[in-house]
């Protein structure tokens, strides 16, 4: 292929979806800097393997190169802060948690909180099920998943974050 | 429908990924099931609050240009990027990179395989990406290929000998995808990029601005190795590969 040609099928194809490649990014390694770096080096992976793209709309195709880049950039940058964060959730003297005083009905002010503590596999499927808003089938591509455990995954993270959110609640009404 | 077969579906029900009669039979369960509704209303209450408060990050601005110079850029096409004179910093690197790669162009031109091993290398270094797999291990190393390619690829650590692994990547070579292994001998990294192929030929040496290349056909497979370490200790490592594994000593 040229390479005039292939670069602008490419951009065509791909820029669009910089938002849901950033956002997704973002998420992942919940830090501005680190997800714009992921971001450009993913769409250069994504040029590199873009042979192997078949067509369509190339969202899911990108988010699980975005997704893979981003894995491998925790695994480099974070090794030391590859922890679950779980336990944090219950852990007492959360001084920001216990001071923040919540309005009535602000239950869900803690739902950012809540979604940045979620272990990373269960956050990634939250964010392309409820802000991509991606069928389960697109989900299971861009997380390299089975659909069944795309659908226990994003099962138990709502459970998760329900739960943290009671917990919070919880914790402001003492 | 009951309580229990409705719960199971009542995921699928919200997402709308059910069929339209299973659609329809939740929909009736929820009408008439005060505790299959609640937590059907718990569900949307939590979607909506996402979507509230969970911040959705747009690209900041700037984002788009940079990524789009990073990639006109790798696809050789440098009439764009030198507008962006902010980032004329991080191109210093690139730029002797490929100014690398042209050099080598110009001398081996039409040794596309020895050209696409060293660009990658180069690539590799720039911080782009050296490692999908970082481990001295080879048993985790090896299976991390599983899958990602059509081969197995003979993953072999010569620590003892001086070259311990440090990890594994998938690259694109020769239009294919190809298993590489990286090695590090004090602070040089030694690519190793293997597949499947019948001798392939090839000048099986070669110096490129500092880089060497060596290449070698090994049990159905070729292999080319590329690095800044000097030929003599390239050769040394070469002869290890090329020695069946039950010969390596540490198997």
């Amino acid at each position: 292929m040229p390479a005039a040609p292939k670069l602008s099928i490419f951009e065509k194809a791909m820029l669009p979806h910089l938002d849901a490649a950033y956002n997704l990014a973002r998420w992942l390694t919940r830090n501005e800097d680190d997800a714009q770096d992921v971001v450009q080096e993913a769409y250069l992976r994504a040029l590199r393997f873009f042979d192997g793209f078949r067509g369509g709309d190339g969202k899911a195709w990108l988010l699980a190169v975005v997704r893979n880049t981003a894995l491998t950039w925790l695994r480099r940058e974070r090794p030391l802060v590859r922890m679950s964060f779980d336990e944090e959730i219950h852990s007492p003297g959360d001084a920001a948690t216990v001071e923040t005083k919540l309005v009535a009905g602000a239950k869900f002010a803690q739902l950012r909180d809540c979604m940045e503590l979620l272990p990373t596999e269960f956050r990634e499927v939250v964010v392309l099920r409820e802000m991509e808003e991606m069928p389960y089938r697109d989900i299971a591509e861009a997380a390299s998943l089975p659909i069944g455990t795309v659908m226990s995954r994003l099962s138990r993270a709502r459970q998760r974050l329900q739960d943290c959110l009671a917990a919070r609640m919880k914790e402001t009404s003492k | 429908m009951t309580c229990a077969a409705a719960h199971s579906l009542l995921e699928p029900y919200l997402d709308g990924e059910l069929d339209a009669a299973q659609q329809a039979q939740v929909a009736e369960h929820l009408a008439t099931c005060g505790a299959c509704a609640g937590m059907h209303a718990q569900l949307l209450e939590l979607r909506a609050g996402i979507r509230q408060h969970a911040p959705y990050y747009r690209a900041p601005t700037g984002l788009q240009d940079r990524v789009r110079a990073a990639v006109r850029h790798a696809e050789g096409n440098s009439a764009g990027p030198w507008r962006w004179i902010a980032i004329a910093a991080a191109l210093l690197l690139s730029v002797s990179a490929a100014w690398t790669v042209a050099m080598f162009r110009s001398r081996a031109a039409g040794d596309r395989i020895a050209q696409d091993v060293l660009s990658s290398h180069v690539r590799s270094l720039m911080g782009a990406h050296l490692l999908d797999v970082p481990s001295s291990d080879r048993h985790t190393v090896k299976p991390w290929f599983n899958g990602k390619l059509d081969f197995s690829p003979d993953v072999r650590d010569f620590a003892a000998q001086g070259f311990p692994l440090i990890g594994g990547r998938i690259d694109y070579v020769g239009g294919r995808p190809v298993a590489a292994l990286v090695y590090q001998r004090r602070q040089h990294i030694i690519d190793v990029f293997t597949w499947p192929s019948a001798a392939a030929g090839g000048e099986p040496e070669g110096t490129y601005n500092g880089y060497h290349v060596l290449h070698w056909d090994f049990a159905g497979m070729a292999w080319w190795a590329v690095s800044d370490l000097n030929t003599g200790e390239l050769r040394q490592f070469e002869t290890l590969y090329s020695t069946p594994s039950g010969f390596s000593g540490r198997e």
